[in-house]
């Protein structure tokens, strides 16, 4: 793999959660602080235009045409009569020019262009805002009104000055960021302890694990979190198999080592007599090629026990049976090709083997290879699948295995010094894969009076 | 028959050389893939023996780019490895049989012989024709029934000969099949071989077994027996 990219480093598992729920955090809560600040603001805003609609039906309410002009006798708003206060009337006529302003708005000085209109629409009511030199930022109101009187549209502007609602949105917003920022750090160190928290069965995984590398310890406890048990499980399932392994190899080196000191010890005092005798017979040849034909036997079931891959079926793989099959049966049949023999291949699509393939190969291999070997003309193979359970049957027409033989040919990991030549190493092997995968293996007589091999894989 | 023995471990090659040279095979050999492949390629076979673990080019390889050249010649596997991975391995390469060393040399050459048998056609080590019948295992000639006498040079001709029924075989085929390659190649010395085939296959002279073509070979006539 060459994605080693900055989102690849070898980060811990806990530095990934923490950077990123952190980022996520950061971005969640700058998003809703400025959703928040937005909404505010409008709200406010909203609420200013409110209440300048209210203050133009008040101005309407007081007041009275005079000439061309108004004149407004009492206001019922202070803030109207006192310089500078903050809030100011207005009114125009349909010119543009100002007919009134109220004594508030004595100083301010405003372009009078701005309340020149096209045409004032009676009922009209229109918001704005515009900035001054001195007063800073107005919001403002205009509604249109038609006074019988003079016959006259008018348009009633009253302005605020935006100061102490920008002062409001202000404290709000940082009232907010002090807030927010408090919840960030109550959340970030929340979240580092959960995770922690989290983590823990993990961290106690790899401590158990050097546990057991240290050799202080067997298996994996069995009380992790339910996530976690079929890791541990398999882990605790290869460890197991991993001893085993270790174990038959001992056995397995010990009887090779012990089964092969018998024929030595034979060839080594012939040898003696020999070197006494000068006098080779035709018996010394043959006791020798018997104690070399042993000794290959030895090596070579041996051998066959090794290619065994050891593995279990917990931690393999599903291999098609048909397709393993039938390439046995197509170098069989090249081998056995004088034999003709007649094959009858029963071999459902759903069966699978799960374990190594080189172990199926082997089992069945040996069994079919005996089934060529010891028939006479026919061979009939099946291989069916019931649930997780592979069922194989070899079947040859040959003079099949006797019934008292039937018993050691079956028993597991029979000494190499005991087994007996032909049959034996095949079969041997077969059961020794069989068993190490937990199956059964039975020897039978067929209606041809053959031999009947059952394989049942995978209870 | 011209036998290629593709084998890395010197004594053994040296031994399945002389044991089969001394059974009447012309054989040539090989110690690694490369130098095989190339006499596969450049001579004609009737038999191959190649060991799978060569160095280099692995047998498998040798065995696939053997049968990529359009080489059918029956090809028989030499395995230390006796498991069944690798032996199907190699009979799907293309390798006709397998022997798993180590070996009895009686077991190889009776192995080569039902290949070579197999090759042309006859299912049994007894290759049969109207009153003739040739034991491939004992060496041996019936001719109706009463066993007739052969020169190893002799049975080596007629052998070859039966093995390729009814084709024409020219006398370098035959000198190329039968003889060493240094070998004095007389084909004087072939024509009094089948001289004296023709006599003591056909003493009556009724049968006439092998027909001269003239400028081209012989070929072997009568008709396979079949029971």
């Amino acid at each position: 793999m060459s994605q080693s990219n900055i989102t690849d480093k070898n980060y811990s598992l806990q530095t990934r959660l923490v950077l990123a729920f952190g980022l996520l955090l950061i971005l969640f809560l700058g998003f809703a602080a400025i959703v928040l600040v937005r909404a505010y603001r409008l709200s406010v805003v909203a609420s200013v235009e409110e209440r300048l609609q209210l203050q133009v039906y008040a101005l309407l309410g007081v007041a009275e045409p005079e000439g061309d002009g108004f004149f407004l006798p009492e206001l019922s708003e202070a803030r109207f009569s006192q310089i500078d206060s903050g809030l100011y009337g207005f009114i125009i006529d349909s010119a543009g020019r100002e007919v009134w302003r109220s004594p508030s708005a004595l100083n301010i000085n405003v372009a009078q262009d701005i309340f020149q209109v096209d045409e004032i629409i009676r009922g009209e009511t229109i918001f704005g805002s515009l900035d001054t030199m001195d007063q800073g930022q107005l919001s403002w109101v205009s509604y249109g009104t038609f006074w019988e009187v003079q016959d006259q549209s008018y348009n009633f502007v009253v302005m605020e000055s935006n100061a102490p609602t920008n002062a409001q949105i202000r404290s709000f917003s940082s009232n907010l960021f002090i807030w927010f920022s408090v919840l960030a750090v109550f959340l970030s160190v929340a979240q580092y302890l959960l995770l922690r928290w989290g983590m823990r069965p993990l961290q106690k995984l790899a401590v158990d694990v050097s546990a057991i590398e240290a050799g202080e310890q067997d298996q994996l406890q069995s009380n992790y979190p339910i996530e976690l048990l079929p890791v541990t499980h398999n882990l605790n399932v290869l460890i197991k198999s991993e001893r085993d392994r270790q174990g038959r190899y001992r056995t397995t080196l010990g009887d090779l080592a012990h089964s092969l000191k018998t024929p030595l010890a034979v060839l080594s005092t012939a040898l003696q007599e020999l070197q006494q005798t000068h006098n080779f017979t035709e018996q010394h040849r043959l006791d020798m090629a018997e104690q070399l034909n042993r000794m290959d036997q030895i090596v070579s079931y041996q051998l066959k026990r090794a290619v065994k891959s050891g593995q279990t079926k917990l931690l393999s793989r599903s291999v098609p049976v048909a397709p393993v099959l039938n390439r046995i049966l197509g170098a069989l049949g090249k081998v056995y090709r004088d034999k003709n023999m007649a094959v009858v291949c029963e071999l459902a699509d759903d069966a699978v083997f799960y374990g190594e393939e080189s172990d199926l190969m082997e089992l069945t291999g040996n069994l079919l290879d005996n089934a060529f070997k010891y028939g006479a003309s026919k061979v009939h193979v099946s291989a069916s699948q019931k649930k997780k359970v592979l069922q194989l049957q070899i079947d040859d027409d040959g003079n099949g295995i006797a019934e008292g033989d039937r018993h050691w040919v079956l028993e597991r990991g029979a000494r190499a010094d005991t087994v007996r030549s032909g049959q034996g190493i095949g079969l041997a092997v077969a059961v020794e894969i069989v068993s190490s995968y937990g199956g059964e293996i039975k020897i039978d007589q067929n209606e041809w009076g053959g031999a009947r091999v059952k394989v049942k894989l995978g209870q | 028959m011209r036998l290629l023995i593709v084998e890395d471990e010197d004594l053994l090659r040296a031994r399945l050389v002389k044991a089969l040279t001394d059974s009447g095979y012309v054989v040539d050999s090989a110690s690694e893939g490369k130098n095989g492949l190339f006499h596969a390629t450049e001579y004609e076979y009737d038999a191959a023996i190649i060991d799978l673990g060569l160095p280099g080019m692995d047998g498998i390889s040798l065995i696939k780019a053997v049968r990529a050249k359009g080489k059918t010649f029956p090809i028989l596997i030499l395995t230390a490895r006796d498991n069944w991975t690798d032996k199907v391995a190699g009979l799907d390469a293309g390798a006709d049989d397998y022997v798993v060393k180590p070996f009895q040399i009686e077991e190889i050459k009776a192995r080569l012989n039902a290949l070579m048998r197999r090759a042309a056609g006859f299912a049994k080590p007894m290759l049969e024709f109207s009153n003739l019948s040739l034991d491939t295992t004992a060496r041996k000639l019936m001719v109706s029934g009463v066993e007739t006498e052969l020169t190893a040079y002799e049975y080596k001709v007629l052998e070859y000969l039966m093995l390729h029924p009814g084709k024409v075989v020219s006398k370098t085929e035959l000198t190329e099949h039968l003889y060493e390659q240094d070998h004095d190649r007389d084909s004087n010395v072939l024509e009094v071989f089948i001289r004296r085939l023709r006599q003591k296959l056909d003493p009556d002279e009724t049968l006439k077994p092998i027909d001269t073509i003239r400028g081209q070979g012989y070929r072997f006539n009568v008709p396979v027996k079949h029971n």
